[in-house]
């Protein structure tokens, strides 16, 4: 055992090689599902994240209590006068939602309606990475979930969708993230369009909007929805879901295209609590 | 150095990793600093690299790569090659060309940085998914904000080389 790092250097680079190889292989063959070690390590880390997550909230709640209450209360004062605001929008709308079911019933159509089974889950990390976005959550296979699943905030705002499953704990990329595109919908033109995560825009927490509509003429602060449609990889995302929100326009290099940069309508720095969309059923 | 010797070194230096490790996974990434968050793991590769030479240098960057692996998203297996190659690396270059102290540690601190971002970079102008600007703009800032924390890790790991048994003294 003497010295024994110190003569098998090469040995060591060896197993390091192999292992690395096993690791490689395994991933590619088991897409989506994490491999024995970073399992084991997903789930030896779990007790850890779990503890850090509790105690992070926790001052960061007494740190809110302390400094942030006039702010706190100026954001309630906004939100009440939002919520009366949209009251009175809901009461408008149910008189057209009347008459949509009673046209939709004597044509013979579906009413429309969207039913998602979710499974609460936190989120106990942020990912350390300054390539890639990403969250760890504190449900896995155990509880039913699955590579591809989108995962929403309590609001119903897309926050991801799960890359990587472990036993108990998953990792998703969030909506800003490179690898992530899927296709989006104007809510306000019902115009089509690609969502994808942009490097340059990820590390200020963005995305943009993609191969728009002919003619399309976005407003600051429109609303863009998941469309439903599959564009790569192999998540099918429900449709309707709220992605984020038009915060400007620019053209690519070639001044040849337009795309939007998008704020994503949730707060993926302050999330808490999340919701994993394990089956959908949504008919519009 | 006995077995017991051997035993208590690595574990000594395993434990000194743990609070490194929570620091960079579930601490520092929580608050990144202008959008970046710091890279402590491969730090202390270099610090223990530096203090203990090649050889020593690679079984540890095998152990932490498995760590990196399993906590970073990215190319799977690849961190655990790239971290025993990158401690046997800077061993040999701090035994050999460098001094094993603290300058030698930051200056092989930049070189490790620069080579696995420059690796990253490499890997993600072969699949056409960035613009080379925005990665050299991220990957500087991201050397710059990690190379701040050399001065906290390697002491930690200068602190452990002091207090465990060494097969050579220096």
């Amino acid at each position: 055992m003497k010295d024994f790092l110190k003569q098998n250097g090469i040995l060591i680079l060896i197993i390091a090689l192999l292992l690395s190889l096993i690791t490689a292989v395994f991933s590619l063959t088991f897409g989506g599902l994490a491999n024995p070690f970073v399992n084991l390590a997903g789930i030896v880390a779990t007790p850890f994240r779990n503890g850090i997550h509790a105690f992070v909230t926790w001052t960061e709640g007494v740190y809110s209590d302390a400094f942030e209450r006039e702010i706190l209360a100026e954001e309630l004062e906004a939100l009440r006068q939002e919520n009366a605001r949209l009251q009175a929008e809901a009461r408008e709308g149910e008189a057209a939602s009347r008459e949509n079911e009673r046209l939709r019933d004597l044509l013979g159509f579906q009413q429309k309606h969207s039913e998602l089974v979710t499974e609460p889950a936190t989120v106990t990390a942020h990912g350390s990475s300054n390539w890639s976005s990403t969250l760890t959550i504190s449900k896995g296979s155990a509880n039913g979930l699955a590579a591809g699943n989108c995962v929403i905030d309590q609001y119903g705002n897309l926050v991801g969708v799960i890359s990587e499953v472990g036993l108990n704990w998953s990792t998703l990329i969030t909506v800003v993230d490179v690898d992530l595109e899927m296709g989006g919908l104007i809510a306000r033109t019902d115009g089509a369009a690609i969502i994808e995560g942009d490097f340059a825009l990820m590390s200020q927490g963005k995305l943009k909007l993609t191969y728009l509509p002919e003619g399309t003429q976005l407003l600051a602060g429109d609303t863009i929805l998941t469309s439903g449609l599959r564009s790569g990889g192999t998540a099918t995302y429900p449709s309707g879901l709220v992605v984020g929100y038009v915060e400007q326009m620019r053209s690519d290099d070639s001044n040849m295209n337009d795309y939007a940069i998008l704020t994503p309508a949730a707060a993926l720095d302050k999330l808490e609590q999340v919701f994993v969309i394990k089956s959908f059923d949504v008919v519009e | 150095m006995t077995t017991k010797d051997f035993t208590v070194k690595w574990l000594a230096y395993a434990l000194a990793l743990l609070p490194v490790w929570l620091m960079e996974c579930f601490l520092l990434s929580r608050y990144p600093i202008f959008g970046v968050k710091p890279m402590l793991l491969p730090l202390a590769v270099v610090a223990v690299a530096t203090l203990e030479g090649g050889a020593a240098g690679a079984g540890f960057g095998l152990g932490v790569g498995f760590l990196f692996d399993a906590m970073t998203p990215g190319v799977p297996g690849l961190p655990i090659l790239l971290l025993a190659l990158l401690g046997l690396g800077v061993g040999l270059l701090a035994q050999y060309a460098l001094r094993q102290d603290f300058v030698g540690c930051l200056l092989c601190s930049v070189l490790a940085l620069a080579a696995l971002d420059a690796l990253r970079i490499a890997f993600r102008l072969f699949t056409g998914a960035a613009p080379l600007g925005a990665m050299l703009t991220l990957a500087g800032k991201e050397i710059g904000w990690s190379l701040c924390f050399v001065p906290f890790v390697y002491p930690l790991f200068l602190w452990v080389y002091h207090r465990v048994p060494k097969a050579t003294v220096l």
